[in-house]
């Protein structure tokens, strides 16, 4: 059996201790947010950004894409960020759909 | 050269070509199946906006006691459980393989405690009336509707996935998997735990009272 890690230069648990940590903070920052009585815009706009902040640091250190060859980067996400945002046509009909509402 | 002339610390395939992705088959294969689901669950999330944005009456069921807490203390397990798969990686790269059992039933744990945490919120929103198709509170029935469909097969991956890391414990344990195949499944499971990061502030706490 080859016990030999894959993924070449892993980091040290010292910094995926520094990342669980940050990703705590992360969530503890969204539930402060949450609860100060932001517009639903604002608050959406910032807890979807904390969670893609939360969601980059899991897949660059926790899932080590941050340590593989470039090219699995880039065999992967942009694809999948292309999908996510070609479903943002939706909106559109969700507002006129609100409309038609009485 | 034959595949009897193979050098047995190899696997099919290996002597025949370099991945230009410098890692193996499985894990490959592992990040394809993860690009897949992070689509399923993107459409859901998408798809719960959608029904929101476009319903006038949608209604905020949960209050911070005891919903949103119990969805913290959720989030806090999974993400320690995260913590703890990387500890029976690194230990498993290290060659110790008890140390690494060790945090493989740690890691299968938390996810169980996650699921029991995640079920008994179920329960209390039962109890008050929620079910996909109602509504107790008046207003869109599809609040509950989008909230079980997406936590549920969330559900439906940590509970998989600790039944899957009990199965690898096993194998690991009888020396038939490496550190490779706990990388592997490391993978699937902070995946688990990445789906959530989204879960909790989308479907919690934009839901909040």
């Amino acid at each position: 059996m080859n016990d030999t890690p894959e993924s070449a230069g892993v980091p040290r648990t010292r910094v995926y201790v520094v990342v669980w940590l940050g990703l705590l903070l992360i969530v503890a920052t969204e539930v402060t947010l949450t609860y100060a009585h932001l517009s639903p815009g604002k608050l959406l706009a910032a807890l979807l950004g904390l969670a893609l902040l939360e969601a980059g640091l899991a897949v660059m250190y926790f899932m080590h894409l941050k340590y593989e060859r470039r090219i699995l980067f880039w065999s992967l996400i942009p694809g999948l960020i292309f999908v996510l945002l070609m479903l943002n046509q939706l909106w559109f009909d969700a507002i006129r759909l609100r409309t038609l509402h009485p | 050269m034959s595949s009897t002339d193979m050098p047995l610390a190899l696997e099919p395939g290996e002597a025949l070509e370099e991945s230009p992705f410098g890692i193996r088959s499985r894990k490959l294969v592992m990040w394809l199946f993860i690009i897949a689901d992070a689509a399923t669950f993107g459409a859901l999330l998408f798809g719960y906006g959608y029904l929101r944005v476009g319903s006038a009456d949608w209604v905020r069921p949960f209050a911070f006691s005891p919903t949103i807490v119990n969805a913290i203390v959720m989030t806090v397990v999974l993400l320690t459980s995260s913590l703890t798969m990387l500890a029976s990686v690194a230990a498993a790269q290290a060659g110790r393989r008890a140390a690494s059992l060790k945090w493989l039933v740690l890691t299968a744990l938390l996810g169980t405690a996650f699921a029991v945490l995640h079920l008994r919120e179920w329960f209390n929103l039962f109890r008050e009336g929620w079910r996909p198709g109602t509504n107790p509170m008046g207003g869109s029935v599809l609040v509950g509707g989008t909230f079980f469909s997406i936590t549920g097969l969330h559900l439906l991956h940590v509970v998989t996935g600790v039944v899957a890391l009990l199965v690898i414990a096993i194998f690991y344990r009888r020396g038939r998997l490496d550190a490779g195949h706990l990388e592997t499944a490391g993978l699937y499971w902070h995946f688990v735990d990445l789906v959530w990061m989204f879960v909790f502030p989308l479907v919690y706490l934009m839901n909040v009272r």
